[in-house]
């Protein structure tokens, strides 16, 4: 269908989504298609129109990837056999990867394209960043990660869509300072603490002083240094300090202590370009030691030497973990 | 005459006409008498059964492309399960997973069918794989502007489409 004709709107919306997931656009052209959204409802049911574009397949076989991984892939490729790639051989490999870092892009969740695009600051794959906020907190965050802003006179709250951070609040008694998460919320009592969107629990931790956490369903609890929570909307799960509520990922480290390997995949996924990919029976194997986040693939080739399993690499995207046999 | 008599008609004038043609091109019974059922089922939701002049060509034209349709689900079912056989037996999906990757392609198949080749490629690896722009450039070998402009061509082609038949 050569001569596919959508109107001005839709164009316009779909303008916007090339432009937003190129990677290049910055805060304030975020703000101008914001405004843009909210001009007209037209400009929303357009965006709507073009973010909905194969959502319902896309998320069935991003769901089935979630169970069983390769299928992505294999989608793919089984919808390309039917036709013929003329032109350029494909690059392979290690040398993608390494061409993708030199580019620093990060990967965007199509389930949701409206979360992670339109937040105030975000970080790509395998990117940290600390920034300095108005009232002088320092808020980092992990790889993958997006949050909002919003400070009034009467509250410093961040607003944590996906992702992990950690943030040294600066005091200021009037304006409490609070970490919304979509289970929940986490106020500062003069403090350096972190949060953790999961996908879908929330989990905080304490590096000093003290939190208050109050759940979306109406369960409260305080924080103390050195206790980590997970919690839900209605309930609240004190965790023992693993490598999931530590900080070292501030270093770009993570280190275990007789933790399943599924945990380190866990905090290698955002530094991962691509899919990464873990079998039931290799979740369980247990691991030791103190492993770099910023180079996965060196990491898990030092693992294939130290562990029993055995790691393969289906082209870029694609890499699977298995028990060596 | 009403289109329940005209059904009846060209169903009694020429079914058995239309299997025997359907059954020398996919050379088994159960299929020809699927897309046979096909054929009569689509031309009574036409709705234009007292304009057909012609019954035996238009039949034969609604079930070629049925049978091209056919084709097109078979060669893609073909190659997942080829896909599938290279991954490594710990990675196996259940048979409901299976059937809904199989719907799932043949939904998206349905929606990009009339792009060329790259502009399939590129779209699939953005929005299915989350590839960025300039990483598909990369693998693709070319430029950031052409990803755009095959990523642009692609969500044109599949919301007009929708726009079509809403």
């Amino acid at each position: 269908m050569s001569t596919a004709k959508v109107d001005p709107v839709t164009r316009a919306a779909i303008d916007w989504m090339l432009r937003l997931e190129s990677g290049q656009a910055c805060p304030s052209e975020r703000q101008v298609f914001k405004a843009w959204l909210a001009e007209n409802p037209a400009h929303l049911a357009a965006w709507q129109r073009v973010a909905g574009v194969l959502k319902t397949p896309v998320a069935d076989l991003h769901a089935v990837e979630r169970r069983s991984p390769g299928q992505l892939q294999a989608a793919r490729r089984a919808l390309l056999a039917s036709t013929v790639t003329p032109g350029k051989k494909t690059l392979q490999g290690g040398l993608l990867l390494l061409l993708l870092g030199l580019a620093g892009a990060g990967l965007v969740d199509r389930v949701t394209p409206l979360a992670g695009l339109t937040a105030d600051y975000q970080t790509a794959t395998g990117e940290r960043k600390t920034v300095e906020l108005a009232d002088g907190s320092l808020l980092t965050l992990n790889a993958r990660s997006a949050v909002d802003i919003q400070f009034s006179n009467g509250q410093r709250r961040v607003r944590l869509r996906e992702g992990e951070l950690q943030v040294e609040v600066a005091a200021d008694a009037k304006r409490p300072f609070v970490v919304t998460t979509a289970q929940g919320q986490v106020q500062a009592l003069g403090t350096r603490f972190m949060v953790r969107q999961g996908s879908d629990e929330s989990l905080a931790s304490v590096q000093q002083h003290s939190v208050l956490l109050d759940t979306l369903g109406g369960q409260q609890r305080r924080i103390e240094t050195g206790q980590a929570v997970s919690f839900t909307a209605t309930q609240i799960d004190p965790q023992t300090p693993t490598s999931r509520s530590q900080t070292d990922w501030l270093q770009g480290r993570v280190e275990l202590h007789d933790e399943p390997l599924s945990a380190l995949v866990e905090a290698l996924r955002p530094y991962q370009t691509g899919m990464l990919r873990i079998s039931p029976e290799a979740a369980r194997v247990r691991v030791f030691g103190v492993f770099a986040l910023d180079n996965t693939a060196q990491t898990l080739n030092t693992l294939a030497q130290t562990l029993p399993i055995k790691v393969t690499r289906y082209g870029p995207w694609l890499t699977l973990i298995e028990v060596r046999r | 005459m009403d289109p329940k008599s005209l059904l009846a008609n060209l169903y009694h004038d020429n079914h058995a006409w239309l299997r025997g043609w359907l059954s020398r091109q996919v050379r088994c019974p159960q299929d020809a008498a699927d897309l046979a059922q096909d054929t009569f089922l689509r031309a009574w939701d036409a709705r234009q059964l007292e304009r057909i002049r012609e019954p035996r060509a238009y039949l034969s034209t609604v079930a070629r492309r049925l049978l091209c349709s056919l084709w097109r689900r078979r060669k893609l079912e073909q190659s997942y399960l080829e896909q599938l056989a290279e991954l490594p037996p710990a990675f196996a999906p259940s048979a409901e997973d299976i059937a809904l990757v199989r719907e799932a392609i043949e939904a998206i198949d349905r929606v990009l069918e009339g792009l060329p080749s790259r502009v399939k490629r590129a779209f699939l690896l953005n929005r299915l794989e989350g590839m960025p722009q300039q990483a598909i450039a990369e693998l693709l070998g070319v430029s950031l502007a052409t990803v755009e402009r095959d990523l642009r061509r692609a969500f044109v082609h599949c919301l007009s489409q929708t726009a079509e038949c809403p």
